[in-house]
């Protein structure tokens, strides 16, 4: 059974296909292609063109254990902890820029000049970049940013009329 | 330190992005609907509207100052924020792959979004310091990912909310935009004390 479905946690869902089966584990592309969730749903704005590239969505694949029966082709509903996309996203976006920020004050109150400044900025992102790395690694390791089988989408189902 | 700290208040609050501005409008209504998704675009932005108002700092002084190329700064901002955003999207992948998938989605968006250019405009008519204009980039981008999940949080709540038929979905989202802009206008006093 799935733990994300009986217990407290508060989900963001997303609709995605399962494109192939290899042994146990089921390769799933995303329907969301944009943030705000217009996916599917046949009045989409502008944004809906940008991600919905063949390449751009291979890249998106990610794998997840076949344990319910998933056939090809078969839409499902998948969930992560919505805290989890907040450290996530506050590991690579938060932390690069702290240090870049930091790195850069620093480097203006000792120096006082924008060369240096700047210096200092790139070389306190590339040391932020290489935290939020190992940031991710942890997070990865914990299994936090994988995400989990909810149920199987009903028929004309889209993001943004799964809550309804 | 008091001046820097005057100017990120008064580009953070004051002078938002969003509701003094009206700038990046398409995501301020587009990917409201849900707190954890709105936060998560406000940090992306934030990322790409401070690393580009760098970029654009560096090529406005070394590039079209220095050249004469004023008349080609639009176009080339637009260059510089397509770049950051793509650097942006393979530093993510490079860093975790897992990262990429959970966040890659609001990436091609911020491409797009008037706000990262508006404020790298507002940096030139500034004539500010490297440091100075990278905290007033920063500062307008945190105004901008607060008004973001302030107004989530409403809209979240809005869904609960018993709405006229008339008025349900955008037209009350808009009714209540203006409302928060009419408070925000309140941090005009600010400036004015």
């Amino acid at each position: 059974m799935n733990p994300l479905a009986t217990s407290d946690f508060h989900t963001v869902e997303g609709i995605a296909r399962v494109v192939c089966l290899e042994g146990s584990v089921a390769w799933l592309e995303p329907e969301q292609t944009g943030g705000c969730g217009s996916c599917a749903a046949s009045s989409g704005c502008g944004a809906k063109g940008i991600g919905t590239v063949a390449s751009r969505m291979e890249i998106r694949r990610f794998p997840l254990a076949n344990v319910d029966g998933l056939r090809v082709g078969e839409r499902i509903v998948v969930g992560v902890c919505d805290r989890a996309l907040i450290h996530a996203a506050l590991t690579a976006y938060a932390l690069p820029l702290a240090t870049a920020l930091g790195a850069g004050g620093l480097a203006e109150w000792a120096m006082g000049s924008d060369l240096a400044t700047m210096a200092a900025t790139a070389a306190g992102l590339s040391a932020g970049i290489l935290a939020a790395r190992i940031g991710a690694g942890r997070l990865a390791a914990r299994g936090d940013l994988a995400p989990h089988f909810l149920r199987r989408a009903r028929p004309g189902e889209t993001c943004g009329t799964g809550e309804q | 330190m008091k001046d820097f700290v005057l100017m990120m208040i008064g580009a953070a609050l004051v002078n938002n992005v969003i509701l003094a501005r009206f700038l990046g409008l398409c995501s301020f209504m587009g990917v409201t609907t849900r707190i954890d998704t709105a936060a998560g675009m406000g940090l992306a932005t934030t990322f790409v509207i401070t690393v580009s108002s760098m970029a654009d700092w560096a090529v406005q002084h070394y590039l079209l100052d220095a050249y004469g190329l004023g008349f080609l700064r639009t176009v080339t901002f637009i260059l510089v924020i397509a770049s950051a955003v793509q650097f942006t999207e393979m530093t993510i992948k490079k860093v975790s792959p897992t990262l990429f998938r959970m966040l890659g989605i609001y990436l091609p968006l911020i491409t797009t979004n008037c706000a990262v250019l508006g404020v790298a405009l507002l940096l030139v008519e500034g004539h500010m310091s490297f440091i100075g204009s990278t905290m007033f980039a920063f500062a307008s981008s945190l105004g901008y990912s607060l008004v973001m999940v302030i107004f989530a949080g409403l809209r979240e709540r809005l869904a609960l909310a018993r709405v006229p038929r008339l008025f349900a979905g955008p037209p009350i989202g808009f009714i209540v935009a203006s409302l928060l802009a009419m408070a925000f206008m309140g941090f005009s006093g600010i400036s004015a004390g």
